[in-house]
């Protein structure tokens, strides 16, 4: 069921004028992904620094955790957009072909679940005066975002490897 | 020996031959260069912006540069030696294509950036660290910075299309 409605998604996107001119064009490909690879290097920059953070590794040690992690959200927020557009993008261009490909699906599950945290548990964890966590549960939100954008990150990679 | 003869020697390596044929070393030497890049890229980021005034400007510049330098560092670092890998895996086809040597050439514009910088606006912000407006001399080596980072970005995109075809 659920599987079906991802197919016709997927369909409907590689039919697209979106991913039809991708396919066409020879240049249009690897520019987006220029776009894609720069943004998710602004992302993974911020989400490294807050998370080092949380683990108790004083960087930016003189600004308050939650003052920098207020600072750096549009930072945050705009590559993560630009990810997702260009991602999106990208997909639609061959939206059928890497449907079945085991890379694309951990990729996609790790993402839902990487966003979803990022914008629930780790941002409160992050916004929250220091003594009002517990460093435990600090340090496992850490660890959970890191291992959530790792795994986009691997999947992401292994899209082009697994054939 | 010349220097086309230097690679097509290193080409012949056995240690050349590893990461060429191996069906893990290459990729795996890929994503480490890419998980880094991610990290440096993004606190290049983070650090022009500080120079332009735009992120964190209630810290001190001196402050936010030598904090993330650690980091850039070993980054850099990381990323010279997964990128001289990658090299030896294939040096003929690595320097038939120009996107190679656009991003060379543009490493070493970037270096020369961060030299000068170092050596005159930087050498002094002590003196405009907690200043509402940065220097223009300072925006300038900013903007030229990340001007640089995409291009060679980019341009190292490229080169993995020039020299083997993402399937």
């Amino acid at each position: 069921m659920i599987r079906d409605l991802l197919f016709s998604f997927s369909q409907w996107s590689d039919t697209m004028v979106l991913g039809h001119a991708i396919r066409e064009s020879v240049w249009l490909f690897p520019f987006v992904e220029i776009f894609h690879v720069l943004a998710l290097a602004v992302l993974g920059g911020t989400v490294w620094l807050l998370n080092m953070r949380l683990l108790g590794v004083p960087l930016l040690r003189e600004a308050p955790l939650p003052e920098l992690a207020r600072q750096l959200w549009p930072l945050t927020l705009w590559s993560l957009v630009v990810v997702l557009l260009s991602g999106y993008a990208l997909y639609a261009s061959e939206a059928i072909r890497v449907f079945s490909n085991w890379g694309f699906r951990v990729k996609m599950v790790a993402l839902v679940l990487a966003v979803l945290f990022t914008f629930t548990l780790h941002r409160k964890v992050v916004r929250a005066q220091e003594g009002n966590v517990a460093p435990v549960w600090r340090k496992t939100a850490a660890v959970v975002s890191l291992m959530l954008w790792l795994l986009v990150g691997l999947g992401g990679r292994a899209i082009g490897y697994i054939t | 020996m010349g220097f086309s003869h230097f690679l097509q020697w290193l080409s012949e390596t056995p240690f050349s031959d590893v990461i060429r044929g191996s069906v893990w070393v290459q990729p795996l030497l890929e994503t480490i260069h890419l998980l880094t890049l991610t990290v440096f890229f993004g606190f290049v980021v983070v650090l022009d912006l500080r120079l332009l005034g735009l992120v964190l400007v209630s810290q001190r510049v001196t402050e936010v540069h030598s904090q993330l330098n650690r980091w850039l560092y070993v980054a850099f670092a990381t990323m010279i030696c997964t990128g001289v890998l990658l090299f030896s895996g294939d040096p003929v086809s690595f320097w038939d294509t120009v996107f190679f040597k656009t991003k060379m050439c543009l490493l070493f514009a970037a270096l020369l950036n961060i030299g000068v910088f170092n050596w005159t606006v930087g050498r002094r912000a002590s003196q405009w660290d907690l200043a509402p407006d940065t220097p223009l001399a300072a925006k300038a080596a900013a903007i030229i910075s990340l001007t640089l980072w995409v291009a060679i970005i980019a341009a190292g995109r490229g080169i993995a299309y020039a020299v083997q075809p993402p399937a």
